[in-house]
């Protein structure tokens, strides 16, 4: 059997501690953060370098046996979920920054450095690293890449993708290349920005260069309650509207809030029924002026609550990131979902949504990054009472609803195995299939982080369906031929 | 061929045989490799026009044959536009996704590929594809529209895209700081350093020009305070960012992006040079390009004398370029010629 051959390869290439063959140690890599799928991998590898990928990647190109890079394992849509009888290859060992270069403004690490570490190690030269995904904590730069990742200030600062400059990549069938270069500036096509956010299907990344950052000179938070979502939202409506552009505004309905006061003292209001968290950075001037004007369009608040100083406006991001995990304290189980709608339509997503829940008899939490309509529905449930499959269809329909508004599945946690399925209610076949071109120039075999992303027959039932109009088509927003 | 319509497009593509030269306002026309004669020339700039525009929601879709000018004026009347400022005035914006480009202003925001939230593209078999949407943030499925970002229509036609916009800031003002191209790195790194946060940050032939954008009294106090600089007055500032956009009038134009602080070493090639200094991408009218390319990587030659090869040693990237464009257009229909040698 190939895997067995596959094994003894790995083993003496990489050693007897760079592979994991013993089933209990192997369930450990069964899944991601999103737990409700689970697949016992044949083999893990452990590679130590940029090389032992490589050697890894090849040998499993060789054997033909599908494999599945994995950083720290916080993804939440399966994206690392392993295959069964394939490899995972963990990058948890390639966790070297290997410089910062505070004159260029740039950082060379290894993909398992966590997301924050990199801010750290820019910290002394007053530069930091801008994305900040929720978990930043843990999660890894090469996830990062492979998810695209957001976080609450990328309303004005960009996506992992706008922060890279270079990867290096081990392609699937074992050659190592650099995509990017030492600007933004590529000599041909951007082969670069094609393969962020391509979770994990194009290649595994061994190096990343980061641009850094310097911190802003002055950064301004309030927190303002509401009466209502609606008023909340109007209120993040005037501020755009007057063009303002904030760092971040965020949005916790009252569930939420209760959460993360039973977690976390940030001391949001706990009787309010939304929050707005808005933040402004830059110089002090412009700072000053716009947070002037911030405070008057928040004229509905019912409270404003100024964050005094670095300290407690840590307090305040320290509740609002713990939001996912804090929720955990109201409900025994919970989904995170993960939608986006044009923000215009955020007050009618919400009022769906609630309707849902109600009609489902399920209560749903609501964080969300206000600015750019990213919704984070959590979808509160208990496994006891058996309601497990009417959350996860509650849930689902919630990302499904974004599609109908006009907007997407994901904003930040990826398709990975949990949408893939739903992919065909916001892309067409041809979509889905152009797309599939660009895979088959990786990744001609399908060998690397296969059954992620696009549907399949076997995940998704064998019959495509019949056709039915694109949601946006039947909103008026696009046209078929 | 002039299509009028996303489905005359997909029809122009479809229904005929042969080698295609997609053709926006024909700016770049030479740009990236001297394209071969084509049994067919398909012109975009019948496909003009917003298609949806909500102000509220900071995104805009449009037809690609679009001028980005004409796109800027119907945007600011609602106080917006689009953060891209190429040289390239007459130029679609769909050309300008075609060749990546972009001007001063991707100090802060980058180019083409950061501002593109959604594309439609009709590849050479006559598939019509979406990728991203109407959303800034998406990452479901794959970011076609990245890819197409320096493709120059050899990848497929792009027939519409989605943009993201940004308010229009309320002032400006342009400060500038005389010094040599040594000086401008150690000035750039000062200006960064006093976290003044300029728009735009741009070493021009012998001049530092930082452009502030914000409220009045920001823009103002920021200019002030740039350490070196005196403030021009608005004819001199927009003379000088004029100066930036007539390094492309040159015969010889050259792209390269290098680390920022190779900005004195890209300089020696140059007969004039604008450089986003902080972000470390040029264009120089150059006075050797083989000389720039056994130093840098990263060189697209813009406009060029036939003599000139466009492209040198294929860089690692290359292969994979191939492999691309072997998927997207196994028959080689569209833009022969670009990319030559490289294909």
């Amino acid at each position: 059997m190939s895997l067995t051959d596959l094994r003894d390869e790995l083993a003496a290439r990489l050693g007897r501690d760079g592979i994991v063959t013993d089933p209990a140690h192997l369930r450990t890599y069964e899944c991601d953060a999103l737990t409700g799928y689970r697949v016992v991998p044949g083999l893990v590898a452990l590679p130590r370098d940029a090389g032992e990928v490589a050697v890894a990647v090849a040998a499993c190109a060789r054997y033909r046996v599908p494999f599945v890079a994995r950083g720290a394992g916080t993804g939440l849509s399966g994206g690392a979920l392993p295959v069964a009888d394939g490899v995972v290859i963990s990058l948890q060992r390639l966790r070297r920054v290997v410089e910062v270069d505070p004159v260029d403004r740039r950082a060379t690490v290894e993909p398992g450095v966590t997301n924050l570490d990199i801010s750290r190690a820019a910290a002394k030269y007053g530069l930091y690293y801008s994305p900040d995904p929720s978990s930043q904590q843990v999660c890894t730069i090469g996830g990062n890449v492979a998810e695209n990742s957001g976080g609450a200030h990328c309303l004005k600062y960009g996506f992992t993708a706008n922060h890279i400059l270079a990867v290096d990549v081990v392609l699937p069938d074992g050659t190592a290349t650099r995509l990017g270069g030492d600007a933004p500036h590529q000599a041909g096509f951007d082969l670069l920005g094609a393969f962020v956010g391509t979770e994990g299907t194009l290649g595994i990344v061994t190096g990343v260069v980061v641009r850094l950052l310097h911190t802003p000179a002055t950064v301004r938070t309030l927190v303002a309650n509401f009466d209502s979502t609606k008023d909340a939202g109007d209120a993040v409506t005037a501020v755009i509207a007057a063009g303002i552009v904030p760092a971040a505004i965020e949005m916790m309905d009252n569930l939420a809030i209760q959460a993360v006061n039973a977690a976390v003292d940030a001391g949001f209001d706990p009787d309010t029924a939304a929050a707005l968290i808005v933040e402004l950075d830059g110089p002090a001037d412009e700072v000053e002026a716009r947070f002037a004007d911030l405070t008057r369009l928040c004229a509905k608040a019912t409270g404003v609550t100024i964050a005094r100083d670095a300290e407690h406006r840590a307090k305040i991001w320290q509740g609002r990131k713990a939001a996912f995990a804090a929720v955990g304290r109201l409900s025994p189980n919970y989904f995170v979902q993960d939608g986006v709608v044009p923000r215009t339509r955020l007050g009618e997503a919400l009022t769906r949504i609630a309707e849902m829940g109600d009609e489902a008899g399920i209560r749903v939490a609501n964080v969300f990054h206000a600015g750019d309509g990213n919704l984070h529905p959590l979808v509160l449930y208990s496994e006891e009472r058996g309601e497990h499959e009417r959350a996860e269809a509650l849930s689902t329909a919630i990302a499904e609803l974004c599609v109908e508004l006009g907007g997407s599945l994901s904003g930040e946690h990826g398709i990975g195995t949990d949408k893939a399925c739903s992919m065909p209610l916001m892309f067409s076949e041809d979509d889905l299939a152009t797309m599939r071109r660009l895979r088959a120039a990786f990744d001609p075999e399908g060998l690397c982080n296969p059954g992620k992303v696009f549907p399949t027959p076997r995940l998704c039932g064998e019959r495509p369906g019949p056709y039915r109009p694109h949601p946006l088509e039947s909103a008026g927003v696009i046209e078929r031929l | 061929m002039r299509p009028q319509s996303l489905a005359e497009l997909r029809d122009a593509v479809r229904d005929t045989h042969g080698t295609l030269l997609v053709k926006g306002a024909g700016t770049a026309e030479g740009w990236a490799g001297a394209p071969e004669p084509t049994d067919h020339v398909l012109e975009t700039t019948g496909l003009a026009g917003v298609i949806t525009y909500n102000p509220a929601d900071m995104t805009v879709a449009v037809r690609a044959g679009t001028p980005l000018t004409a796109l800027q004026r119907e945007l600011a009347d609602a106080g917006q536009r689009i953060s891209l400022d190429p040289a390239r005035t007459r130029a679609t914006v769909g050309g300008l996704v075609a060749t990546a480009d972009s001007g001063p202003l991707r100090h802060s925001y980058g180019g083409p590929r950061d501002l593109l939230i959604g594309v439609t593209v009709v590849l050479a078999d006559g598939t019509v594809a979406r990728s991203g949407g109407h959303v800034i943030k998406n990452v479901a499925g794959y970011d076609l529209g990245k890819l197409l970002c320096g493709s120059f229509g050899t990848l497929g036609v792009i027939a519409e895209v989605v943009l993201r916009v940004h308010p229009l800031p309320p002032a400006s003002r342009t400060v500038s700081i005389p010094c040599d191209a040594t000086e401008a790195v150690e000035h750039t790194g000062r200006v960064l350093e006093a976290r003044l946060e300029p728009a735009a940050l741009e070493w021009c032939d012998g001049e530092l020009l930082a452009r502030y954008e914000g409220v009045e009294s920001s823009v103002e106090l920021r200019a002030a305070a740039t350490p070196g600089g005196t403030t021009l007055s608005v004819p001199d500032a927009e003379a000088a960012w004029r100066r930036v956009a007539a390094v492309h009038d040159h015969d010889l134009v050259v792209r390269c992006g290098t680390r920022p602080s190779a900005l004195p070493a890209v300089a020696k090639h140059a007969t004039s040079l604008a450089s986003s200094a902080a972000v470390g991408v040029h264009t120089l009218a150059a006075t050797d390009v083989d000389r720039l390319r056994e130093e840098f990587t990263q060189v697209t030659v813009l406009r060029h004398p036939p003599a000139v090869p466009a492209w040198g040693e294929p860089h690692a990237a290359v292969p994979l370029m191939r492999a691309v464009k072997r998927h997207f257009d196994p028959d080689g229909r569209l833009g022969p010629g670009r990319f030559r040698p490289w294909f």
